[in-house]
């Protein structure tokens, strides 16, 4: 346990977190409140996807959707004298459960009627799951406008933007620690099965669709969370915001980052947000061609030149570099020249050299 | 019953297949097949490529159901039965390819082997009764020589370690009836041998169905065989029987070797 906690992965993870936990007290209201705050909504949006992908094998476009179910359905639960929506006027923390409890049913049975595709067949159900819904709130204008529904609040305590930040942050390392740890359980563990070959699961005893469906539930659950706070941060929501192509973009977020990461959800979350701030303020951006109407254009040549780079976005560089450091640490303690590290230091036991023995190796001609 | 099903002593009866065939379209990859299998029996099924072996292997754990006949197990009929549900019966395979997790461990690979049988699938703790299920995944390593390779992904494993590990797998749910689709396959002779021995020690009471090219191989670890040919059996015995068997020798070496 002492050395998963000094592990290089977890320290690192400490100090983002005591970095983004100070921010608010070193940045600028803009960079909190703005940058921050977006980067952690769409991040834990983002997450879900990665999560879906990395560990279940399912690529899924309808993760933007059910976080728009769960904004529409604070919206129509909360407000009381709008002149959109429902206007159920509920007590502000009902209708948050209200919102997860409708997104996470809706996750639920979509993963059900889902859970017998994959690949691309999924991805395409999925794709049509996003359709149908950007669809129903465009079309059924009582529970969405006419034009969204506006005038939304947080729920106290968030009265503040700040406090929004602290929600997302809390959030954010919420729901990574909970999909970290679920990874490790008996179900995360068995996803990973299915993921890597369903019907080596089924012989084994599995019930493959079951867990195919538990994990959509899940991940729609945490995607009804970010949709939350994302109407929370908005003041309204309305059917554009969960087309087609903000669909594209959270999927996009995913890959910037790298989709078999779930720390890449938030990078990726980040250059997003901040090439769409920051990129058009660049001086002379202006005389190549690069205007506010071409962000779309910058963002897909970002994505192509990530994807040249690394295959595995952001999170795949980071990795790529942090094992290359590590390498070279290895050769620059090693004593003896011979790439042996020197285990005489505390962390001796920490060494990535491993001794193999031969009489402990798998059976080969030689043992006989 | 066909006039030449393989029938076994007057021991308790694991397995019953009866009339058997499996149709794709218009090819019948089993055709009318019977058999019995005895508790603590070791049977090899053996045939030249596209003789039914694997088909017949599938519909018995239930990757398959058969167009025609009955699978019983264990006295209960599981002909519709899907495949998630016979390790409840105590049944474990391996496939003729290797068929693992490579994104897992080993020890992981093998411990969801024992959560497949046991139970707890969709559990979000890790509990005592987890220790446990660890501590018999790591025995399985051990059985099948791969205790060095617990924390290496799968992936990182060479071929005849991934086939060690799909045995680890079957064995680690503590299986009565262990049905090995090739097992030695791509394995080198050393290997061979360390197969022969994990086979030969297993349990009295574990009933084993083997599907084997390697005739040294399934010779030496069966009491019983069955030749199937064109989805069919073709002959049955014990093993001196079948190495002698004027049949078998033409289907196996071709016309004239009948000597």
């Amino acid at each position: 346990m002492t050395r998963q906690l000094r592990s290089p992965t977890t320290i690192a993870f400490v100090a983002v977190v005591a970095l983004l936990v100070v921010l608010p007290a070193i940045g600028s209201s803009f960079f909190v409140n703005f940058i921050m705050t977006r980067t952690l909504i769409l991040g834990l949006a983002a997450a879900t996807i990665v999560f879906l992908s990395a560990y279940g094998g399912m690529v899924s476009l309808a993760q933007l959707m059910l976080f728009g179910t769960a904004g529409f359905m604070f919206g129509n639960a909360v407000l009381e004298a709008s002149p959109r929506g429902l206007n159920l006027g509920w007590a502000p923390w009902t209708a948050v459960v209200f919102a997860l409890a409708v997104a996470t049913a809706i996750a639920f049975l979509l993963g059900a009627l889902s859970s017998r595709t994959t690949g691309i067949y999924f991805l395409m159900l999925t794709l049509v799951y996003a359709v149908i819904g950007y669809n129903v709130f465009a079309q059924v204008v009582p529970i969405s406008g006419p034009s969204g529904i506006t005038r939304i609040t947080p729920p106290p305590p968030i009265t503040q933007a700040t406090h929004l930040y602290y929600a997302a942050l809390l959030l954010s390392i919420g729901g990574y620690v909970v999909l970290k740890l679920v990874a490790r359980t008996p179900f995360g563990l068995a996803l990973q099965g299915v993921r890597d070959d369903p019907v080596r699961m089924a012989s084994l005893g599995f019930r493959v669709p079951l867990h195919r469906a538990l994990a959509f539930t899940l991940a729609g659950f945490i995607a009804g969370v970010a949709g939350l706070l994302n109407v929370w941060w908005n003041g309204q929501i309305d059917p554009a915001s969960i087309g087609i192509s903000p669909t594209l973009v959270l999927l996009i977020v995913a890959v910037i980052g790298g989709i078999s990461h779930l720390e890449g959800a938030w990078l990726g979350a980040f250059v997003y947000v901040a090439a769409n701030s920051y990129l058009r303020a660049l001086p002379f951006v202006d005389r190549i061609g690069i205007t506010e109407d071409r962000f779309n254009t910058v963002i897909g040549a970002l994505v192509l030149l990530i994807m040249v780079l690394s295959p595995e976005g952001l999170s795949g560089v980071i990795q790529r570099l942090s094992n290359e450091g590590r390498r070279r640490f290895s050769r620059f303690s090693s004593r003896d020249g011979t790439g042996r590290v020197d285990t005489s230091g505390d962390d001796a036991g920490e060494s990535p050299v491993v001794m193999i023995d031969s009489s402990t190796s798998p059976p080969t001609e030689e043992r006989k | 019953m066909s006039p030449n099903a393989i029938m076994s002593s007057d021991r308790e009866q694991v397995l019953r297949l009866r009339s058997i065939v499996m149709a794709f379209g218009r090819l019948f990859a089993v055709n009318g097949v019977d058999l019995d299998v005895a508790k603590g029996e070791h049977l090899a099924i053996l045939g030249p490529n596209g003789a039914g072996k694997t088909t017949l292997f599938n519909v018995i754990s239930g990757d398959l159901t058969p167009t025609r006949g009955t699978v019983m197990i264990k006295g209960v009929d599981c002909t519709s039965l899907p495949s998630r549900r016979r390790p409840r019966f105590g049944m474990a395979r391996t496939y003729q390819k290797a068929r693992s997790f490579p994104g897992l461990s080993v020890e992981d690979n093998l411990y969801l082997a024992v959560v497949g049988k046991r139970g707890r699938h969709l559990s979000l703790w890790r509990s005592g009764t987890d220790r446990s299920w660890r501590e018999q995944a790591r025995a399985a390593a051990e059985t099948v020589w791969l205790t060095e390779e617990l924390a290496t992904p799968v992936s990182d494993l060479s071929h005849g370690q991934k086939r060690q590990l799909e045995i680890g797998m079957a064995v680690a749910t503590d299986p009565d009836i262990l049905l090995l689709d090739e097992p030695a396959s791509g394995l080198s002779r050393g290997e061979r041998e360390w197969l022969i021995e994990l086979l030969s020690d297993l349990g009295a009471d574990i009933t084993l169905l083997l599907i084997e090219h390697d005739m040294d191989v399934a010779l030496r670890v069966v009491d019983r065989v069955m030749v199937m040919a064109d989805g069919q059996q073709i002959a049955a015995g014990t093993p001196s029987e079948i190495e002698h068997d004027p049949v078998v020798l033409q289907t196996y070496l071709g016309t004239g070797a009948s000597a």
